[in-house]
């Protein structure tokens, strides 16, 4: 168990850059998600760490030792591929087996370790089969089992739940976040999926063409995002842009009012559908006239889509709690806190 | 216009098949001037044994295949590797480069090999084919493997270096494994390119050393029996197996590399 | 692949040196390329050399370097009339084989034939893996006079004369069809069989009749593939000597033929090289025209 530390990483292809200054740090323990678009450098990133791409530019250290120059089969990591990339003609036995046959640890030993990884990943009694004859899921713990055996300093998912179902990926994030916290190696996950990073990790990492635009706990990120882009990525964001005249945005007649504006600048400012409530509410709060235009109906709640002050487009969620489903053109009063209100970088 | 469709693919089949089948007949009818009516008559392969010329072709057809396809195959096998699973400058060229083997008639490259083999001192005879065999070969092992290779997901190797493997020992262990059938495939095609080609072979062969088709085809000029028909049987079986072998290794290859 | 030392030890220190990635590249490439190019581009170049000479370098011949070997048209006006000889017979083996593989093509691919279409297909290319020299002496057994054509026409109408046309110009391209139909089967087949039925079922249900649909949908299709088979088939029947030879005998003089000779009879290897070279030229020409379509026809 180590933890993970890149300085300065910086990579381009064909002279357009991938990565940019990338520093960043995994605790030892901790289960980190990088998260962004397709293009945005994350698995470009997981490659880094893993060792399959060196970078121009930093370093990567494992633990105490620089592994920069180090190649990937002499890193001592376990990684898990978006296919599984289980070896189709070998048996499940012989697949987690392979690690442990790298480093030397063959016969009783060996069997008795992929035994256990695979009571670990419930797989007890498959040790025979072939690949193909495993569902997607039991596949997926394989690879989990095969990544784990050889207790690997760092463990490397590049987007592992991906090809499964929607119900699988959630029975499966359950129990990779109770295998994570079993065997507690620190763990680094790709995904592009905002909810599986919300519900998996200590810190998640948000990357933008090539940079980590913020990292921290999720709930952080999620309340505070620094950027319209964090904020637009991860989950849903209303914003209002203008200048800040004495303390407070004016927007069409409205006047959105937030902790800490600076005096005077032009400012975006971001809010979350959840965050914003139908009604007059109590003074002091943030209040625009909107008109609805369309209800989205999806039973324990509701997704308003409205035209608020100057036209602009807003988003309110609303929890079906009377089954009153407010018709088009309704004219309404939406409020909220101030403290619910974001600014961010544009 | 179904019924039709049925009853033209019937008639190209019969054409197709007509004169092969009425050369092996041939074979066994008594006339040395293939003379109808037909007797049947199994002389010619009698006479056959006694033509110590046409066995000799024969031998040196397989063997010079033989050893074809043991160097082809993993000198091609390499190539495709190297094509498909490297990034290097100039690779489409490369490719580009394996055409012209298959694609320049055997004439001018039987003739260019003449002049140059000749010309340099190498000569004509066993290792002049062979060079020449082999450069035919080559490129069929190429493609071949190449079709193995893509059907084999590259992150097998990821995988296995994630684990410790170095590079070889992951090509090795896995790609090497997964690849086996398509390799056994190209060493059937090396073999067949070998054995069926006559028109290097004829203008590398020495009168003292031949292959059974420039034999083959020397005799069909000089005047010719039925124990000709006898070894072209043979020769057109041998190579109808090796097709249905080598579809059959391509079969069991795709399937063992699917999920 | 870059070698690292091999790996008992029990911990994964085997980082070691890695060689740089050009290395083992060249090493995998090196045995292929290098072969191809000892064996087929220096020969072509020597040939192209040879090309020029005045004679043969033999012995301790006087050698000159000439122009005149690339006159033979003009020295020879006999050499149009084999040139002519020779694409006459090129292009009616093309069309038949493009008239007949194409409805092979889409009789297979359209008669309803399930999974049994798979079983003609193999039947259609299988003989095209064996031996072309065979298969042209074959011919000769059926239509040679007094031979099978012959006894069969006989049984049903004993008073006719010898239909056998061996050692006559069809009977060449009767030969070359037959060796080189499956090419075309096999690419109109792959063009035709990745057009969808829906494709034509809209246009039946938009009102095409068969001769609309076979006009407007299936023959622009499959162009790609009856090209590719044109190209496929065009490209070595001009090279061919061996089956003009057998089949044509007095009648089968050919380009191909009239190379050969001068390599294996007349001796004349400048003269059979700048032959080969105008022939090198023809075919590189047509694939150059039709590199398009070709390469969008391959597998890889």
């Amino acid at each position: 168990m180590s933890d993970v530390n890149l300085t300065g990483i910086a990579k381009s292809y064909g002279g357009s850059p991938v990565l940019t200054d990338i520093s960043v740090s995994f605790p030892s323990g901790s289960f980190t998600s990088l998260l962004g678009p397709s293009g945005s450098g994350k698995t470009t990133l997981l490659r880094i760490i893993a060792g399959f791409i060196t970078p121009e530019a930093g370093a990567v250290t494992i633990g105490a030792e620089d592994v920069t120059r180090v190649p990937v089969w002499a890193r001592n990591i376990g990684m898990v591929f978006q296919s599984y990339a289980l070896f189709p003609h070998m048996t499940v036995r012989d697949n987690v087996a392979f690690g442990l046959g790298r480093r030397g640890v063959k016969g009783a030993e060996a069997k008795r370790r992929v035994d256990e990884a695979l009571e670990m990943v419930r797989l007890p009694g498959f040790a025979d089969r072939l690949p193909k004859q495993l569902s997607g899921g039991q596949q997926q713990r394989v690879a989990m089992a095969r990544a784990i055996v050889t207790e690997p300093k760092v463990l490397l998912l590049d987007e592992p739940l991906s090809a499964l179902d929607r119900r699988l990926r959630q029975e499966m994030q359950v129990e990779l976040l109770s295998l994570q916290r079993e065997i507690g190696v620190t763990t680094i996950f790709v995904t592009h999926d905002q909810e599986e990073a919300l519900t998996l990790s200590d810190q998640v990492a948000i990357l933008d063409r090539g940079r980590i635009v913020q990292m921290g706990a999720p709930a952080a990120i999620y309340e505070r995002p620094a950027t319209r882009f964090a904020a637009e990525f991860l989950g849903d964001a209303n914003f209002f842009t203008g200048r800040v005249e004495s303390g407070a945005v004016a927007v069409a007649g409205s006047r959105i009012t937030a902790p800490d504006l600076p005096e005077g600048r032009e400012v975006t400012l971001a809010v979350r559908p959840e965050k914003i409530s139908l009604g007059a509410g109590e003074n002091g709060g943030n209040r625009v006239q909107a008109r609805v235009l369309n209800a989205i109906y999806a039973g324990a709640n509701l997704t308003y889509l409205m035209e608020g002050p100057g036209g602009m487009g807003l988003k309110v969620f609303a929890q079906n709690a009377d089954g009153v489903i407010l018709p088009k053109g309704a004219e309404v009063t939406l409020h909220w806190s101030p403290d619910h209100t974001i600014l961010v970088e544009d | 216009m179904k019924a039709f469709g049925r009853l033209y693919l019937c008639l190209l089949i019969f054409f197709l098949y007509l004169p092969i089948g009425v050369m092996i007949a041939m074979g066994f009818n008594a006339s040395p001037y293939y003379q109808l009516p037909f007797e049947f008559s199994t002389r010619w392969w009698n006479e056959l044994w006694q033509n110590q010329d046409l066995l000799e072709a024969g031998r040196n057809s397989v063997i010079v295949a033989v050893i074809v396809t043991l160097i082809a195959t993993p000198i091609g096998t390499a190539g495709a590797v190297a094509l498909h699973r490297r990034e290097f400058p100039g690779r489409n060229f490369l490719r580009v480069m394996l055409l012209p083997p298959i694609a320049i008639p055997w004439l001018i490259t039987g003739t260019a090999m003449l002049v140059m083999f000749y010309w340099s001192g190498v000569g004509r005879g066993f290792h002049a084919m062979l060079i020449g065999h082999v450069a035919l070969a080559i490129p069929y092992v190429v493609l071949v493997v190449s079709t193995g290779l893509q059907t084999i997901r590259q992150d097998l190797e990821e995988a296995a270096m994630s684990l410790g493997s170095t590079p070889v020992h992951a090509f090795f262990r896995v790609t090497l494994p997964l690849l086996t059938p398509s390799i056994i495939g190209a060493a059937l095609f090396a073999f067949a390119v070998s054995l069926d080609q006559f028109v290097i072979s004829y203008f590398l062969a020495t009168p003292g050393y031949t292959t059974l088709p420039v034999k083959i085809y020397s005799a069909i000029r000089k005047g010719f029996t039925p124990d000709i028909n006898i070894i072209s049987t043979v020769l057109l079986l041998a190579s109808m197996a090796l097709v249905l072998v080598y579809a059959v290794f391509s079969k069991f290859g795709a399937g063992n590399v699917r999920r | 692949m870059s070698a690292g030392p091999a790996t008992t030890a029990p911990a994964l220190k085997m980082g070691g040196r890695r060689l740089p990635p050009w290395v083992a590249t060249t090493a995998l490439l090196l045995p292929a390329y290098g072969w191809l190019l000892i064996a087929i581009f220096l020969p072509l170049g020597a040939m192209f050399l040879f090309s020029f000479m005045t004679a043969t370098p033999i012995g301790n011949k006087e050698i000159g370097y000439t122009l005149d070997q690339y006159k033979i048209f003009f020295t020879q006006p006999y050499m149009w009339q084999v040139a002519s000889w020779t694409f006459q017979i090129a292009f009616a083996t093309t069309l038949i084989c493009a008239l007949a593989g194409f409805l092979a093509a889409l009789a297979l691919a359209r008669s309803g034939l399930g999974r049994s279409q798979w079983i003609f297909l193999i039947l259609i290319l299988l003989p095209f893996w064996t031996n072309g020299l065979v298969r042209i002496f074959s011919w000769t057994m059926v239509i040679r006079e007094g031979g099978f054509l012959d006894a069969v026409v006989q049984f049903v109408l004993p008073e006719a004369g010898s239909v056998g046309f061996l050692y006559s110009r069809p009977a060449i391209v009767l030969g070359l069809v037959h060796g080189y139909l499956p090419y075309m089967v096999l690419t109109c087949y792959i063009a035709i069989s990745t057009i969808d039925d829906a494709i034509v079922e809209a246009a039946e249900s938009l009102g095409a009749r068969w001769w609309t649909v076979l006009g407007r949908i299936l023959i622009p299709m499959a162009a790609p593939g009856l090209i590719a088979g044109s190209v496929l088939i065009f490209v070595p029947v001009v090279g061919a000597f061996m089956e003009p030879r057998i089949l044509g005998g007095p009648q089968g003089v050919t380009l191909g033929t009239v190379i050969e000779d001068s390599f294996t009879q007349g001796f004349n290897w400048p003269q059979g090289a700048a032959l080969s070279f105008m022939l090198l030229a023809v075919v590189l020409a047509i694939f150059a025209t039709f590199s398009g379509v070709l390469r969008r026809n391959a597998q890889w």
